[in-house]
């Protein structure tokens, strides 16, 4: 009677379950074939989602960053931020299309100026790390072993038959065209991988659902603990 | 057999992972370099020292990211560590904020003292280029309304600098730009979904980011580390006999085929 008691929508919090549950349930039964109430709760999801998304924007930002600074703080300059912004709408229109110009070229001339600093933070340090992958044992490198040697040249063989794949500017033949289907090849494992992992993360979400009615809905606890 | 529905074929994996779901499956797992790597970089912390926690997940990829951000939580709370969560994405805010405070409820770790929330921002290079220069002025206010400037746990805290580490969990590609703007002297630990971990590699061997927790499977080696009972060990157990499941189907499927060619052949 207890489980009975707990697993009813009798408080607002069970409610909420049950709505989840609905909602679970509703969206897969895609996989039984396509219908209506699949679409009606994937349009609503969406509508949702995007909703739910403006809460947090104007508490957390709007709020935050702009009407507390005028109202309260007395930064009255910060009132035209906004407006210059929606300036950008002004691309709907002929006459006056001009003016949402500006602010792409305000939004243009930061993201450049973020990319200097991301190209230099991001790329760099791979580039230096590749370079200075020792490829033989010296008395420079004493700690080296031989697993981590041939881990470092089939990691340079990989980056330059890679590279060779993606060298367009003239016909590869003889040798280089050799090395490049090796690149492909290469390629074609790392896709492997990748396309390895998505399964597992597809897989995961299916799992992520299921624990959700069998924990948070049938009140059963996961993993037999 | 070649004509069976489908729809069986998700019925039996439906089942199949209430069962694994729910049997009392412990199954240890060989412990990984990229998760030895971040458990060390954790153990390094000293009580008192300051961490940021990215946490950008919402309720599509929690089967992954719900276990990594449990244990990392656990982890820094055993090392007496204190850490403030920041989340990119919207419904993430509010998800990531009840996970942390049932889970610090249980270990009596005190909000505002030893952790605090710092809600949402939506870009976040820019929120990383004004919280290195001033943290108190760019996140303002935690998600309880109180200011940034106010609360113990960043008493005195003028820049993201004076933070130890960060660590990114996440199913965005957001660690990208946690390494492009955080300051160089922040260590960077990545807790991504499966399906982003395999571009995370470079930055691993590159040393820009010091460990990994891949996903359920990364979360579960954690938890091995850790040697606590989390949700990892059943996810990554499930998504283990899911796997084998899928590749008895496609083995199944190709014999079918194969037969069927024959005996169109012999029939030919």
């Amino acid at each position: 009677m207890d489980w009975l008691q707990a697993f009813l929508p009798l408080n607002l919090e069970r409610l909420s379950v049950w709505i989840g549950v609905l909602c679970t349930l509703a969206i897969y039964s895609l996989l039984y074939r396509e219908n209506p109430i699949y679409r009606f709760f994937e349009h609503m999801y969406i509508g949702l989602a995007a909703g739910y998304s403006l809460g947090p924007l104007g508490v957390d930002i709007l709020y935050r960053y702009w009407i507390e600074p005028i109202w309260i703080q007395g930064y009255w300059a910060w009132a035209f931020v906004v407006p210059y912004g929606m300036y950008l709408y002004f691309i709907f229109s002929e006459r006056y299309g001009w003016i949402s110009r500006i602010v792409i070229g305000t939004l243009i001339g930061a993201s450049a100026g973020l990319f200097f600093q991301e190209f230099s933070s991001r790329y760099l340090p791979q580039l230096n790390s590749t370079l200075q992958k020792p490829l033989w044992v010296s008395d420079a490198n004493p700690d080296l072993t031989y697993g981590m040697i041939i881990n470092n040249i089939l990691f340079v063989i990989i980056l330059l038959s890679v590279l060779t794949y993606f060298t367009f500017s003239y016909e590869q033949r003889g040798p280089v065209k050799r090395v490049a289907i090796w690149g492909r090849w290469f390629l074609m494992i790392g896709l492997g991988a990748i396309f390895g992992n998505t399964v597992m993360a597809r897989m995961a979400l299916m799992i992520g659902r299921i624990y959700y009615l069998l924990n948070d809905w049938l009140l059963i606890r996961v993993g037999g603990g | 057999m070649l004509s069976v529905d489908r729809r069986w074929l998700y019925l039996i994996l439906f089942v199949n992972i209430v069962i694994f779901l729910l049997a009392p499956l412990r199954m240890p797992a060989s412990i990984s370099p990229p998760v030895q790597k971040f458990y060390d970089e954790i153990e390094k912390l000293q009580p008192g020292d300051l961490v940021m926690i990215s946490s950008n997940w919402s309720a599509s990829t929690l089967a992954e990211n719900q276990p990594q951000l449990e244990a990392v939580i656990t982890h820094l709370m055993r090392k007496q560590v204190r850490f403030t969560i920041i989340s990119i994405e919207a419904q993430s805010r509010d998800i990531s904020y009840r996970l942390a405070e049932r889970v610090t409820k249980e270990k009596g770790y005190q909000y505002g003292e030893q952790w605090a929330h710092f809600g949402f921002v939506p870009n976040l290079a820019v929120a990383i280029k004004g919280m290195v220069t001033d943290l108190p002025n760019t996140i303002k206010q935690d998600v309880r309304g109180t200011a940034v400037a106010e609360l113990p746990v960043v008493q005195g805290v003028k820049s993201l600098s004076e933070y130890k580490m960060i660590i990114d969990v996440t199913p965005t590609g957001s660690v990208p730009v946690w390494i492009s703007y955080s300051p160089k002297n922040v260590k960077i630990l990545y807790c991504p979904t499966s399906v982003m971990a395999a571009e995370a590699y470079t930055y691993l061997d590159s040393g820009q980011i010091k460990g990994m927790i891949t996903g359920a499977k990364g979360a579960q080696e954690y938890e091995q580390l850790l040697g606590i009972t989390g949700l990892g060990a059943p996810f990554a157990n499930t998504i283990s006999f899911s796997h084998l499941l899928i590749i008895a189907f496609i083995l199944l499927g190709n014999f079918a085929m194969l037969m069927n060619r024959l005996q169109a052949r012999r029939e030919a």
